[in-house]
């Protein structure tokens, strides 16, 4: 498997790939936590699952995929979906700058 | 009446149906119920008052329907099911001012039936947790003991239900979060087999785990509110076209027809002695009624924790994407757009939450996601060929639901790996995706309740009711805690 120290110096990266930075207060700890948590994964690793199929999912038999039909929308409802947003401009969301 | 919150659901019903008392009645016994218990349990975090009185008085006025199943019963439901006429936060700050504009197809089910939903209930944040202790707002507290967990995540269903703030719930169950707590709490919770039970409109944690399931005080009920709400949906394709059940008719077995599984790996020698003690005069008194038991081995079951929170973790930190402050839910404003994603989820998400979307991360980033999502899917496959195995030579595999009765609250808050541990009990079921359910084998030294649960084949629910039925026929009826005086 891998380096659980290395995987806890990469906490930094870690954090920005899923965009949850943590108060400097709070780093340690997570970074501590992460690393008993990653090196108890590791037990996976006395396991020999050589031509093992990967299970996804439980499901068995699902629904098929739809008739490729369209379908009404909801325009009567874009106006509170629109006011769940924290800002709009008009008719659409509105986010920083990016350019 | 003034004890009308005492009835359960079927007790409920048989009074409206012969006009004992009105829905009108019943519902102001289980609001006043609520806010008497609601200081000292903090199992709500919405209470739909005037909209459930108006519902019942609109219902007394039409009269009994008996093509309803459930007119007039008032529900409480975890907040994670998005209703569009009330909050849903899933405990977490990122929701905290969220009105859904669509309803999941359960509340919608409900709803039709004549359901009459009362509040909506606490729940570990994103229903990550096994104690409520995660939930943004506020911990839960157990009816048995106010300085003692729930269990979770659906801690505040569990606790509502054994309250008496409402006969019946709806909770979710990813890896145990129906069962623990109902196990915890001394109320009877049912987890449907993954496919049984449309999950459109939940706030999503798992999607390949995550099944909402029904608590209630009795198992009959439990049934009776599965079957209002299972089979397919057009708008979940994960759902199953294997035909439902009658499970309002349940099929009890003869003691004698029924062989329970005993997988060693969940009946540790170190059970705490008063839970230990609990589980055995409830196996003597199956065995005496002639219920017949196997050993039988799980021999992966070892490996099931690491697997599990691999593989959920994955799944949750692409579901929590979604919660970047843009369309909906907290925002932190900056003015620079990724600095912006990354205070939004630093101050909207909890510790727990947090840690989730890190090991999700991590596990499907490049150079680890063989070794440790593909890995954990594969082992996934071992678990669940063990359990199939070893529900090939019974009808059931039986079990403590907890490997200790309800802790003191913040015992383990800071200790996440011992916590992730503890589900050991409950998360194979769903790696495997089968149906089990909790009841109340009976009260340990301290009073607090001890849960056992039984696990299924896939989609048979009705031979785990069954079971359950049996089960509860032969122990000793849970009373119910005394929290107010």
């Amino acid at each position: 498997m891998t380096n659980n120290r290395q995987a806890a110096l990469s906490m930094a990266k870690l954090a920005r790939l899923g965009q949850t930075q943590s108060e400097a207060s709070q780093a340690d700890q997570l970074a501590q936590d992460f690393d008993r948590i990653v090196s108890y994964m590791a037990i996976l690793n006395e396991l020999d699952t050589t031509n093992i199929e990967p299970m996804y999912s439980p499901m068995v038999d699902p629904l098929g995929p739809r008739d490729d039909e369209p379908r009404p929308s909801q325009p009567q409802k874009s106006e509170a979906i629109l006011g769940q947003a924290p800002e709009t401009v008009g008719r659409f969301f509105s986010v920083p700058r990016i350019f | 009446m003034t004890d009308l919150w005492r009835l359960d659901l079927a007790q409920a019903t048989k009074g409206l149906k012969k006009r004992d008392f009105s829905v009108t009645e019943l519902v102001s016994s289980c609001l006043a119920r609520l806010k008497a218990t609601e200081p000292i349990i903090d199992a709500t975090l919405a209470v739909f008052e005037e909209e459930a009185l108006k519902t019942a008085k609109e219902l007394d006025q039409r009269g009994y329907d008996p093509s309803q199943e459930l007119w007039g019963l008032p529900l409480t439901i975890k907040d994670v099911f998005c209703l569009n006429d009330g909050p849903t936060t899933a405990g977490s700050k990122e929701l905290a001012n969220y009105q859904s504009v669509f309803e999941a197809t359960v509340v919608q089910r409900l709803r039709r039936a004549g359901a009459i939903f009362l509040a909506k209930t606490n729940c570990d944040e994103f229903a990550m947790g096994s104690s409520t202790e995660f939930s943004a707002f506020k911990p839960t507290r157990n009816p048995w003991d106010p300085t003692r967990i729930p269990g979770g995540s659906s801690g505040g269903a569990a606790a509502s239900v054994v309250a008496g703030q409402a006969p019946g719930a709806f909770g979710t169950d990813t890896g145990g979060s129906i069962r623990q707590p109902a196990g915890l709490c001394g109320c009877v919770g049912l987890k449907p087999s993954y496919g049984r039970v449309s999950r459109y409109g939940i706030v999503a944690y798992a999607s390949s785990f995550d099944q909402a399931g029904p608590l209630a005080m009795t198992v009959s009920d439990c049934a009776r509110l599965l079957t209002v709400v299972a089979g397919p949906d057009d708008r979940d394709s994960t759902v199953s076209r294997i035909p439902t059940s009658d499970y309002l008719n349940l099929k009890i077995p003869k003691p004698a027809d029924l062989v329970l599984g005993l997988p060693k790996e969940l009946w540790p020698e170190d059970l705490p002695a008063g839970l230990a003690a609990v589980l055995k005069e409830a196996k003597k008194l199956l065995t005496e009624a002639g219920v017949k038991f196997i050993e039988v081995d799980l021999p992966n079951l070892r490996y099931a924790v690491a697997s599990y929170y691999i593989l959920a973790s994955a799944e949750a930190s692409s579901n929590l994407a979604r919660y970047d402050g843009i369309r909906y839910g907290f925002r932190e404003p900056k003015e620079d757009l990724v600095e912006q994603y990354a205070q939004t989820r630093a101050e909207g998400l909890g510790p727990e939450a947090r840690r989730r979307v890190l090991l999700g991360t991590f596990v499907l980033s490049s150079g680890y996601y063989e070794a440790y999502f593909r890995k954990a899917a594969q082992v996934r496959r071992l678990i669940a060929q063990d359990i199939a195995r070893a529900l090939s030579q019974c009808h059931c595999l039986f079990a403590p639901v907890a490997s200790r009765s309800a802790w003191p609250l913040g015992a383990f808050i800071d200790d996440p790996l011992t916590v992730y541990q503890m589900d050991l009990m409950t998360l194979p079921l769903n790696l495997y995706g089968g149906p089990g359910l909790c009841l109340s084998a009976g009260l340990d030294p301290d009073r607090l309740p001890v849960g056992a649960q039984l696990w299924g084949r896939p989609f048979d629910e009705m031979g785990v009711l069954g079971a359950g039925a049996l089960l509860e026929s032969l122990w000793p009826p849970l009373e119910r805690p005394k929290i107010v005086s």
